[in-house]
């Protein structure tokens, strides 16, 4: 199954608005997509408790694996959104 | 890890009967909550209603996480965390919302606790029991980080 680790940009760590964001993401994938800190079992990308369940931190290094059409694809599109700092950010304009 | 909790959810931010007309009137209890421990200035209370109407917070199990915008971290003397029992439940778009967790956070100091809130309602039977707690012990107990909890 295809990898990738990458390390959480967000300033604010991965819940809030951050893990709404990935979640939101992550479910838009045709891949399925899990998410694991350390030696931890991969969870599902998808479900936001799991992916708070991590309690990962800016800074913490998450592997990222997907199964299923587009793997690459969708492993490319998350890693990148979790590198950012999705708290600096704001779209919609909505959340500053 | 103990002390982190203890220093976050001041026994004071815990209610256990609370009555809320809506989701609203609930994340304005929190906040409140928040203001009356010190733990945030007047203005966080209406950076969390903004908050929610742009993410909303619920988190699944009846379980909602009001908290502010990156604008209402200059209201944050500290973090902290409120927790309020809704025994009768509160409408939130559709879902129906028992325990409200409302978050201070200026750092990272809370997500430890989170990752450990949800863990617990991912599990149905400790779910129930936070939404079912009558004590403040029972929701000290459940939101402990466990040994081994992903550090912060």
């Amino acid at each position: 199954m295809p990898e990738r680790k990458v390390v959480v940009g967000s300033s604010g760590g991965l819940h809030a608005r951050p893990a709404n964001l990935f979640v939101q993401a992550a479910a838009r994938q045709p891949a399925a997509v899990l998410i694991a800190v350390g030696d931890k079992k991969p969870v599902p990308a998808k479900s936001i408790l799991s992916v708070l369940s991590l309690g990962a931190v800016k800074g913490t290094e998450v592997t990222l694996s997907a199964e299923g059409e587009h793997a690459e694809e969708s492993l490319t599109a998350l890693a990148e959104l979790l590198a950012q700092d999705l708290d600096a950010e704001s779209p919609e304009g909505s959340d500053a | 890890m103990s002390d982190g909790l203890t220093a976050l959810l001041d026994p004071r931010g815990i209610r256990l009967d609370a009555v809320a007309a809506d989701r609203d009137d609930a994340i304005r209890q929190c906040g409140r909550a928040l203001v009356d421990i010190g733990a945030v200035l007047e203005p966080y209370v209406d950076t969390m209603l903004a908050r929610e109407r742009s993410v909303p917070t619920y988190l699944g199990e009846g379980v909602a996480i009001p908290h502010g915008t990156t604008d209402g971290k200059d209201s944050v003397v500290r973090d902290a965390l409120a927790v309020l029992r809704f025994p009768g439940g509160v409408d939130w778009n559709g879902e129906t919302v028992s325990v409200c967790i409302g978050i201070a956070a200026r750092g990272d100091g809370h997500v430890a606790v989170l990752a450990q809130l949800a863990e617990v309602l991912l599990d149905p039977e400790r779910a129930r029991a936070l939404r079912e707690a009558t004590t403040h012990e029972e929701i000290l107990g459940l939101l402990q980080p466990t040994e081994g909890a992903p550090a912060s």
